[in-house]
Order: C-alpha cells, then structure tokens, then sequence
C-alpha cells in the first residue's frame, strides 16, 4: 500500500514529513526550492489557477488582493467570530457568505477548507515529486485546542485535498512522539506550544509497559486565536501609530505598502530573538525614511501581554493533571513564536528547569505527524498514543443551560447515552442541541450542530429514544440514535452548525479537479512567473528612485532591454526561458544593487541584488 | 436482583477461535475484539463490584487493554473491525473514567444496582443544614447588591469566607461517611450479604451523594461570588 504521510498544517508555515524506512527517524521533504518549510499562503490566478506557497507569499505585496495567509484562524468559524479577526488581518469575507465564510481571492471565492486544501495539495506534490509515487493517505496535526468544527474543517480540507485522513493529531501530543522517539524521554512532560496563530499546553505521561511506549496525554488547554500573528499586530500597531505621530502619515492596514512593513516588521522580530537591539528603516510614501531603532526591552514590554496570556491556559492544564510546575519531569518548546528570549525566559522561571529546545521548533510537530503515521501504518508497534478532548460536550437543556455529558480531558474515543422522551402527546420530534465548551449556559458555549430526533406519534412520555455520543479518536463528534421500545436505529445527520455538509464537499471536489491537477511543468511555468513579476516590480521601483539617477545611461538601457526580454518571456509557456532572463535580467542590475545598497535607505537590500529583494 | 455470586460466574467464549474469555473485551487467545453487549464497569475491568480500588492495579489494566483496543491497531483492519474497537475503546474509556474517581465510582455502582438513575441530582436542601443555607443566600444576595450599589464588601467578604470554611469542612465531613459507607458496601459484597442488607447500604450511599452534590454546589458558588468579588 502506499505511503502516509504526515502533515503540519500550520497558521504561517505548513510542513510534509516522512519515516525514513532504514533510520527509523522522522525527516521533514523539501519543496522544488530545497526548503522544507512551505508559507500557508494561498493565492488565485485571473485564470483561475491557484499559487501555494512561498510565490504566493511574494504576491502579498504585489497583489495583496489575491492573496491570502492566516486560513487557519477562519477554520470551522463563523462571520460572527471573526469580527475581532477582521480588524487585524486583511481577509475580504464574501458578503454573500452564509453560515460558512467565503473569503475573496480576486473574482473568485473560497471556503477555509479550500483554501487549506489548496496549501494540502501542494504538500501532497512536494512528496509526490520526493518519493516518485502517488500519496493519498495523511496524518494531519490540528491545535489541540481545535473544536469539533475546526477539526472537522480541517479533515473536509484533507479530502478537498485528494487525501484520506487518517488520523488527526493534536499539535503538542505530535511534538512529545518527535521528542521521546529523539530523547528517550520518560515520566511527565509540558509541552508549551506556540505557534502562529494558536496556543496549546500539553501534560503527558510517557510510560515504559512491557507492550511498548505509551505516551498518555493528562490534559490540554489553550487559545485557538493566540500567536505569533498577535506579536506581529502588536508590533505593526506600535509603528503605524510611531509614523502617524512622526510623519503624519496613516497606514492604511490593508494596503500594499503596510504589508511591506509587516514583512520588515517579522525581520525584525526575528533580529531581536538574536541580538539586543535592531533597527528599522522603512521608506515613507512621502520620499523620507521612517527610522526606529528597537531594543529587546521595548519588545518584551510590548508583547508581555501575549505571553501573559499563555500562562493561563498552562495554570489550567497543570491543575487538571493534578500535578505542580516542579513536578514535570521534562519541558519541551514547539513553534516558531518559542524562539523569543522572553517566551523561554517565563517558561524556564515557571518550571523551574530549562526547556528542551532541541529539535527545530518549525519542524517538530510535522515530524511527530510523520511517526503516527507510521504507527497507524504498523510501521511502528511498540509506540501507543492515548490523548483526551480538550473541550467539555455538553447538550442545551431547559432554560438555555448546558448538561455536561463528556467533561474535558476525557480520554478518546469517549462516549455519553441520555435518554429523551416527549413532552407532549403525539409529539414526533425532539431537537437537540450540542455544545462544546466549558460555561454554564448554551449562549457562552461553542454551538456545534443542532438536530432533531424523529419519534413515532405516542402518548406524552411513552417514547424511549436513546441516543450515544461519541468522540473518536480525532476527536470529532458522531451521533446515533435508537428507539428504545422498538429497537429501531436512527441515523442521526449531525449538520454542523459552522461547517460544509457532504454535497457541498462532493460538488467543490467536482470543482477542484478541474483547477487544480496541474502537472509538474505547469506548476514551474506559475513559479517563474511569479518570481518574474516581482522582480518587476522591484526593478521598476528601484530604477524610479533618486539614487537610480547614479546609474550610467549605457547599464539603465541593458537594464530595460532585461526587462523588455523578461517581460516578453513571461508570455510565453516556457519556464526555463523564464528563468534564464530572471537571471540574467538579476545580472544587469548588479551594479544598481550596489548603488542602492550604498544610499541610506539600503541596509535592507544587503548582499542581495535587486531582485531577490 | 440477581445474587452477586451468580452474576460472576457467567462463562463467556471468543466470538472467533471459541476459547474461553479471560475479560469481557478482548480475546486473549487470537486478539479478537469481542461484540459482546452489557459488560458493566467493573466486570470491563475484571474487578468484582467494590468501591476500593487499587489505583495502580486500574491504571495498570487499563494500559493493556488500551494497546489491544485503541483504533490506532486497527486502521488497516475491516471496517466492522475498526467499528468494534471504536465502540470497545470508548467503553475503556469511559470505563476508567467512571472508576478512577471516587465519587463518579459510587454514581456509577448506585446507577448498576438500580439505586439511582443515572445524572440523577435531587436539589432540595438536606433539613440540618436548612437554616445555615438560608443565612449563606442572604450574605450572597447582599454581597451581590453590595457589588451592584458600589459599597464596601469586606464585612460581607469575612462572613463568605467563613461561610465557605465552614461548608468544606462539611463536604470534608460528607466525603468521610461516604468513605465509611464504602467500606459496608465491600463488607456486604464479601460476605455475599443478602440484597435486603445491600439495598440498605445502597440507599444511605444515593443520600450521601446527593448530600454531597447539594454542599458542592454551595461552596463553588460562593467560590465564585468571592472570585468575582
């Protein structure tokens, strides 16, 4: 049978992995530019093709429009959700969006598990291309925190994807099978996993039995809107108001020019996880240069909040497992967001001992997806994953308050029966609402589907219906029903409250395969073009700009004559061609590079010639 | 009801290769999940029906019937199959729930032996404690109208804060007769008591339970109100 493999399906960065069949060791597949990591960014053609990926990413300045990152926050969400997402991330929701939102990608619009599917897909062609065989089976990791909706969005955009899920596995209990497989670890583990756009912890029981490892998730808690992103919000929020203060000037958060700024805003980030201090030039609208040099205190100040906030859901998941912080035997750091000194400073003081950071944080969670894989492959034998759900299930009853059948932290699969009858003669249904979530009343809980259970015409009272709840073991909900008296089964379509039904994914199958089977050439021909056009751009800026007046007429006409060649070849289907003049049009501007590297707003074009800027 | 002795000593063989059955799930013979309906808890675990239990002995078997039960071993099986051990491994589960917590644990036994429906909670205040109850909602109306006006709640707060002392030490008290009661349950059950003296011990735990769910309910109550004070 065919491979499984594992995927990390994350907020800003997805990854594909594998078991390497004569190491025994998970490994992560390289996409066509050798990188591992592939941006979880989606982008859509006028022609209807789809771009995944890091050209997509490029295209978040050059058609920001057509763009999209961060899906994964509208995963099994509806419009009423994401207001406060609204105001800080740049998705044009369709207004014609019904319970399920549709995000604009120019002319067209997609679900979240579309798009989701989109960044799937290309991962699917990454191993494919690897190993030279067909992959149509997948473990996908989720946020432990992820509700019954978001899971099961994410399994819809698994089969959107041409892929059958096997298993999903919870982000943090995915890091512990990397990590024990890697350290030999055993008794009690946190894992404090931060990623782009959420939070979980973790508490595990690593157990030697005489069958083999047992790694025992105690409990889990978290934030589903918690990140990295929010450390990039905050960030942005402070310079827009230090340029609006300065410069008068407002940036607008969706444009152009405020993106640029976001991506030099992240740099910087990453500089200070580094170094203590790090400077920001940023070219104004208006010809000056923005300039603010920040240091690792003002940082820490400012994203304090942020990492406050993890502390909770940690106090929590500590005191569900009954245990204290210094009774964990070992802590383990995942996601890219744990590289911030403050973030491993509080996690170290809370503790009480340093964390384990060994293992590449951006690719721990895509490596433990890859050995569950090859458990439920039976690659492995001797390795037995038992996690819990992280959200109390809990039916609406009398009054709008809530009736808790499976509390959190239950093990799975775990089960409920309660028992209805009718209230009224001759009544023929009963509707049930489920809830997830933690508060007393219907109202404050996540609403995940509502149903009505059909009953034959009988006396008030007289009818027995029973029905099971049941969460398997990816944690998504199944209902059944049985008439108690005559024994008769009821098959119970649980319509999620936020999510789309079996027809809707039949049809947007039909749709997908007409865009997105592209071939290996094909997808080249995209890349390149891609690439060519944000050289374009770049050039076309670069040769605007007052220091550009420093190149000689003799090297701007060599210049424009790689343009007019690059630009005449993006027309054309060949790829190679197309990566020819990118290169040679990336020669002519050499010296122009180092023009503008010279001039004061230059540092961020350091070592790169202008179009790879 | 059927005598306790009688009810242990059902012989059970494997659905597949027809060896006798060691426990009510799994064959130890051939591996085979079994469909067997109406095992109750205790008998999952191959524990008689005591309300002590060894903890390190439960965690222990339920470890090793997870390895036989969880879908994980099962995904390349059929799909009846992968069916029965979704349905097994969630009774595990469900199973080690129940039993690990003492007081789920005596839920459980009294919903088996037909002493308590199950989710069952009767709300009416236990008569002793009427007058102290009627005092605790009063320094709870007040703090609350306190909190709403804007005035000064320290009085109030001290009174709480010794209301909620007070009914801990209760729920302590609850937890205590409760344990005790456990004790003549297991008693009975060894010396295989006749169901006139079981349905006795049954009845006084079912009010030591909804004791103890009533006292519950006040002190996270007035947990809360302070919280939020």
């Amino acid at each position: 049978m065919a491979r499984i493999v594992g995927i990390d399906l994350g907020t800003t960065n997805s990854l594909v992995a594998y078991v390497d069949s004569q190491t025994g060791q998970p490994k992560c597949i390289p996409g066509p530019t050798g990188n591992t990591l592939c941006p979880s960014v989606v982008s859509a053609d006028t022609d209807g093709t789809i771009v995944v990926g890091e050209p997509a990413r490029k295209r978040l300045l050059t058609q920001p429009e057509r763009t999209i990152y961060s899906v994964k926050r509208l995963m099994g969400r509806g419009v009423d959700d994401i207001q406060q997402e609204l105001k800080l991330f740049p998705f044009r929701v369709d207004a014609a969006s019904g319970n399920v939102i549709r995000v604009r990608l120019g002319e067209r619009s997609f679900t979240a598990p579309e798009i989701s599917s989109f960044i799937l897909r290309e991962l699917k062609n990454w191993a494919e291309a690897y190993f030279g065989e067909t992959v149509d089976r997948a473990v996908i990791t989720v946020p432990a925190y992820f509700n019954d909706a978001q899971r099961q969005a994410t399994k819809d955009a698994g089969r959107l994807a041409g892929l059958e899920v096997l298993r999903l596995v919870n982000e943090p209990t995915a890091a512990s099978l990397a990590y024990g497989l890697h350290e030999k670890q055993r008794g009690t583990v946190a894992v404090y996993d931060l990623g782009g756009g959420t939070f979980d912890i973790s508490i595990l029981k690593l157990i030697s039995t005489s069958d083999g490892d047992i790694y025992q998730v105690l409990s889990t808690n978290g934030d589903t809107h918690l990140g990295g992103d929010d450390i990039d919000n905050l960030l942005q929020a402070f310079v827009h108001e230090e340029i609006l203060q300065n410069h008068q000037i407002d940036f607008s958060p969706h444009g152009e020019i405020a993106q640029e700024l976001r991506k030099d805003l992240i740099a910087l980030k990453h500089d200070l996880s580094e170094r203590e201090s790090a400077t920001l030039r940023f070219p104004l609208p208006n010809g000056k240069t923005f300039e603010l040099e920040l240091t690792r205190g003002m940082l820490d100040a400012l994203i304090r909040p942020v990492v406050d906030r993890t502390m909770t859901p940690v106090k929590r998941a500590l005191a569900d497992a009954e245990l204290k912080p210094e009774q964990m035997d070992e802590v383990v750091l995942v996601g890219g967001t744990t590289r911030t000194p403050l973030i491993r400073r509080t996690v170290q003081d809370f503790f009480g001992r340093a964390p384990h950071t060994e293992l590449n944080p951006d690719e721990v969670v895509a490596l433990g997806a890859a050995v569950q894989a090859n458990i439920l492959d039976r690659g492995v034998t001797n390795m037995l994953l038992l996690d819990v759900t992280p959200l109390s299930l809990g039916i609406e009853t009398y009054g709008g308050a809530v009736g808790k059948i499976i509390p959190r932290n239950s093990p799975i699969p775990a089960s409920a029966q309660e028992m209805y009858t009718t209230g009224v003669d001759n009544q023929t249904g009963i509707d049930i609402h489920v809830l997830q979530g933690e508060r007393e009343l219907a109202k404050d809980c996540r609403s995940l589907a509502r149903f009505a259970l059909k009953v034959p015409p009988a006396p008030a009272g007289l009818p027995r219906i029973e029905v099971k709840f049941l969460i398997d073991a990816n944690g998504i909900l199944q209902v059944a029903a049985k008439d108690v008296r005559t024994g008769e089964q009821q098959l119970v379509e649980v319509r999620p409250s936020y999510g789309l039904n079996d027809s809707e994914i039949e049809r947007m199958l039909e749709e997908s395969i007409v865009f997105a089977e592209q071939d290996f050439a094909e997808r080249q021909l995209i890349e390149a073009r891609t690439e060519a056009e944000s050289i374009l751009v770049a050039t076309a800026k670069a040769l605007s700009g007052e220091q550009a007046n420093a190149v000689p007429a003799n090297e701007r006409a060599t210049i424009e004559g790689a343009v007019a060649a690059l630009k005449e070849s993006t027309g054309g289907q060949d790829y190679k061609l197309i990566r020819k003049r990118i290169d040679e049009l990336n020669q002519a501007t050499q010296n122009l590079a180092e023009i503008l590297m010279n001039s004061a707003i230059s540092t961020a074009l350091k070592g790169k010639s202008v179009g790879e800027v | 009801m059927t005598p306790l002795s009688a009810r242990a000593h059902v012989p059970m063989v494997c659905t597949s290769c027809h060896e006798r059955l060691q426990g009510p799930l799994v064959c130890s013979s051939c591996g085979k999940l079994q469909s067997v309906q109406d095992t109750d808890y205790f008998a999952l675990f191959g524990l008689p029906r005591k309300l002590r239990i060894e903890m390190s002995g439960l965690e222990q078997k339920f470890l090793q019937l997870s390895w036989k039960l969880h879908p994980d071993k099962f995904v390349n099986a059929s799909e009846e199959e992968r069916e029965l051990s979704l349905r097994r491994s969630s009774e595990l589960n469900d199973a080690y729930r129940a039993l690990k917590d003492p007081v789920a644990r005596v839920e459980y036994l009294l919903a088996i032996e037909g002493e308590r429906k199950e989710g069952e909670k009767k709300q009416q205040a236990p008569p002793e404690l009427l007058e102290e109850v009627f005092e605790l909602n009063e320094s709870l109306d007040e703090l609350r109208e306190a909190k709403a006006a804007g005035a000064d709640v320290a009085a109030l707060r001290a009174r709480l804060q010794a209301a909620e002392t007070n009914f801990g030490e209760k729920l302590a008290e609850v937890d205590q007769q409760m344990q005790a009661t456990a004790k003549d349950w297991d008693a009975a059950v060894d010396s295989e008591a006749d169901e006139a003296a079981q349905k006795k011990i049954t009845t006084r735990l079912n009010e030591h339970l909804n004791r103890r769910a009533y006292i519950r309910n006040l002190v996270v109550s007035v947990a809360k109100e302070l919280e939020e004070a």
